[in-house]
Order: C-alpha cells, then structure tokens, then sequence
C-alpha cells in the first residue's frame, strides 16, 4: 500500500529508484534530487522492494494463456508491469491456465486481469481494449502473441482454413493495433509482435509463416506510421521453442529429433527480449524483428541431417 | 491379418493417463463416457499433445487430420461443410457409417465446431484400435509372424525385438472412405 501509495506521488523518482537502484550513483543522485523530503530510510526500504523498471505500466500480451505469452506475462510482471491476460476460449484448458496465471501474478504483488476475447473479430477486439482500458486504466505495452493456424501445406488449405489463417493471424492482429493506438499515444507505448522463424525459411505444413512473414512488413509500416506518435513498434521472432506447439512440430517433422539440444529456444528467453524491446533501452531501434534462435537460422550446415546419415550409414 | 493382441481396456487406460498428463489433471477420475472437450476441458493444441503421447506409447501414427476434412480433401470443399459452417447430409452420412449409434447426435445442419465435443475417451480408444488392428502379417525386419508384448502396450517381434509396423491414421481414414463410397455408394 505504502509503496503504491509512493509511486503514484512520485513516478520521476520511482524510475530511478526502480531502474538502477544496485548502484551507488542512483542513490546518490537521489538524495541529490528534490525528493529529499522523503526519509532517507523510507527510501531505502522502497528501493529494496520495488525493484520493477514497468512500475505501473500495463502490458497487455494476446493469447497469454500459455507458451511464448505465459512467459511474456510473468517476465513483465516481475519487472514490475501490470498484466492484462487474453484467452480465446471459454471453459476450456486455456481459460483454466489463464486463471492460474492471473492467481499467480497477483501474488507478485501486481495487478492482473483475464480478458476473454477472439482478435479476429473486430467487435470483439473492440471490447477487448475498452475492457482492459476500463480495468487497468492506461496500456503501454501490446504484445501480439495470439496465433492460430492448420497444420497442412498451403495448397491443401480450404477456403475455410485460408480465412480462419487470414482472419486471426493478419486481420485480427491490425485490428489490436488499431484498436490500441489511441490508449498507446497517451504512454509512449510500445507494441510488439511475436512473429517465428517460418516468415523467412520453409517449414513442412506451417502456413502460419507466410503470415509471420505479411506481420513483419506490417511492424515496418506501422513503425514509420505511428512514429509520430511516439508509440514504437518491433518484433521477436523467434527459433524453435519448447512450448505446446512444439508438441505439434515434433509431430509433423522428424528431423526435430536430430537438431542439437543447445538450439532450441526457451519461451524466456524470448520474452526477456520483449522486455528490452518495452524498455527505454531500445528506443533507437524502430520496425526491427530480432530473431533469437540461438544461432539456428545462421547454419547453413545442418548438423541434423549429418546425423541421421550417419545413422544410416552405420545402420544404427 | 494377425489378431491385436492389445485389449480395448488398457487403450482406454492409456488415454486417460496421456489425458491426465496433458491436461495436468487426474487419471483415476477420467471416465470413458467424457467428452474431451465438454467434460474434460481439452482444446485443440492439447489434442496434438494427446496424441503425442499415444504415438509414442503404443508406437502408431495417429491421424493428423479429422474425418470431415478427409472428405473435403478427397471429394472436394463443401462435402462435408457447407458456406454456413454446418454439416451437409453427406457427412452424416459418413459419420453415421463411421461411429454407428454411439452418436446419435449427428444431423444435418449441425454446427461444424459442435462436432469434436461429442468425441469421448471412447472415441478416441476406437481410433487407436482401428490403427492397432493393422498389425501385419510378418515383422518388416526378419519376417517372424510371432508378436508380443511385454506392457500390454507396444507391440514388437516375438523373435527379433523390431516394433510392430503399423497403418498411420490419415492412411486408414482415406482408405475408409474409398471403400465405405464403393460399398454404400454415398453420394
């Protein structure tokens, strides 16, 4: 209570505080600055248990009710943000880990909302960002998480399945910028798209990848477009990461299990990245995809392929 | 065709295990009559998880794709699902040849997306029979005609240990469709 009570009067110093609180500058250059009428004391117990450098911001990460968003979630809770959690579908394994989460971030002291909604109607995204604006009462992060796809080769795909693709995975994502611009304007927002390595390379029954690739021109565009008003827009693109879709990647490509254990990607470590992405260290960069794979797509040598050959060939 | 020799039960058994394990819930209180999605809360990345986990204990490939999109792949877009997002009569008719009178809710007109939510641990266990019911002739390796089993599960050859060589689903399931088209002459 105190210390919200603290960041609320006093957010300048709360950034300092909370940014760089280890080093002995910061603490002197709060003792320098005007906020001295503060007790020293009060002020070191503050700096010891608010150590978030999104003290009081909002993020809110699309489907983040498990994998890549899951730890999205957690990772900018525990730098301090507060959470808005979306899921698509009610009463079912994605709502129940949605609740979990939500219990499990208020328990780091934050604030944290579950948000039921399908960004690839517009009225329902809509109600989203009203909803989660009405909560939470501002929004400086938005992460574009959500995906949904088929697993067939793209010219197998129905008519169906192409707009379902189309609809959640290009539409559904423009239509959450477009929804968040107005709430991102008033914080110096940021948004940030998690898009995969199937937007550049092949990847067998993984349509999803030309719609990873159609986002990350988007983020180029958008980032020049809502520049002026100083809302930055970047994307993580990311290897192969042990989430629930991996299960099914594991199911359709059988090399999976010949690709070296130190390349595959730790939905963490994917959101630390987005972390630095929301932080004001990234501020000189604008309309990037950083792609963190651990080296994967660097290889032009596939070791995979050299094993399995080998196994062959010695008839293992 | 040689008889499978893994029972129905220990099928069952097996996908509530690979049920629980998925949905981090408990085995012991999974009943076969569940519907995976009603009753259990299953969705549709978890299906591939449950299936994950069936392939590898039982050594199949279960089927990647659902029967309706079978049907639309092999008798083209809007057979078995009109522009509505609802069953057409051909389908019914293909699910009533497929699943008998264990589901007499299949009607025409019926949502699309209503339809996984009738599929039950049962259901599942009948998929995986089917698959199991492959079992062939002689072992691919050192030709044996003997099987055995050491868990109930996973099935190998008597005398050289190679696992058992089985239909993958999405094979049966065209090759279910071909023959209940001739027999039954849907059209």
């Amino acid at each position: 209570m105190a210390s919200r009570f603290f960041a609320r009067h006093d957010r300048a110093c709360t950034e300092v505080v909370a940014g760089s609180f280890k080093t002995r500058r910061s603490i002197q250059t709060l003792l320098q600055s005007r906020h001295m009428y503060f007790p020293a004391g009060f002020i070191l117990i503050y700096t010891l248990m608010e150590t978030g450098i999104f003290q009081d911001k909002v993020a809110l990460i699309t489907g983040s009710s498990r994998g890549i968003g899951k730890a999205i979630a957690r990772t900018l809770a525990r730098a301090g943000a507060d959470i808005v959690i979306n899921y698509r579908r009610t009463g079912g394994s994605s709502e129940e880990q949605a609740k979990q989460l939500c219990t499990e971030i208020q328990g780091l002291g934050r604030r944290a909302w579950m948000v039921q909604a399908d960004i690839s109607q517009k009225e329902s995204v809509r109600a989203l960002m009203k909803e989660a604006s009405e909560k939470a009462g501002r929004l400086d992060f938005l992460i574009l998480n959500a995906a949904r796809t088929p697993f067939k080769p793209i010219e197998k795909l129905l008519e169906r399945d192409l707009r379902q693709l189309v609809d959640t995975n290009y539409l559904g994502n423009i239509f959450c910028i477009q929804e968040a611009v107005s709430l991102l304007e008033k914080t110096c927002g940021k948004i940030v798209f998690i898009s995969s390595l199937g937007s550049r390379f092949y990847n067998v029954s993984y349509p999803l990848g030309s719609m990873k690739a159609a986002m990350e021109s988007v983020v180029r565009d958008c980032a020049e477009g809502l520049k002026p008003k100083k809302i930055a827009v970047n994307a993580v693109c990311g290897g192969i990461v042990k989430t629930d879709s991996f299960k099914v990647l594991r199911q359709l490509w059988e090399e999976l299990a010949y690709i070296p254990e130190e390349l595959f990607v730790e939905p963490e470590e994917i959101a630390d990245v987005v972390k630095f992405l929301c932080s004001a260290d990234s501020r000189a960069i604008c309309g990037q995809t950083i792609v963190v794979d651990h080296g994967f797509s660097n290889r032009l040598y596939q070791p995979m392929q050299t094993k399995k050959k080998e196994e062959k060939e010695t008839g293992l | 065709m040689p008889q499978n020799i893994v029972t129905e039960e220990k099928v069952i058994e097996e996908i509530k295990k690979a049920v629980a394990e998925t949905l981090s819930g408990d085995a012991s209180t999974i009943q076969p009559d569940n519907s995976l999605i009603k009753d259990l809360g299953a969705e549709s990345l978890d299906f591939l998880d449950i299936n994950y986990r069936l392939e590898q204990a039982f050594g199949i490939k279960m089927a990647r794709h659902f029967i309706l999109e079978h049907i639309e792949e092999m008798f083209g877009e809007g057979t078995a699902i009109d522009e509505n997002g609802q069953l057409t009569e051909k389908a019914v008719q293909f699910l009533q040849a497929r699943y008998g009178d264990a589901f007499p809710g299949f009607k025409a007109n019926m949502d699309m997306d209503e339809v996984p939510s009738l599929f039950t641990v049962r259901t599942m266990a009948g998929g995986v029979m089917d698959i199991l019911n492959t079992l062939p002739e002689k072992c691919t390796k050192c030709s044996s005609v003997a099987w055995k089993s050491d868990d109930g599960v996973k099935i190998i050859c008597a005398s050289c240990g190679e696992p058992a060589a089985y239909m993958n689903g999405d094979d049966l399931i065209k090759e279910w469709l071909t023959k209940i088209q001739d027999e039954k002459k849907i059209c």
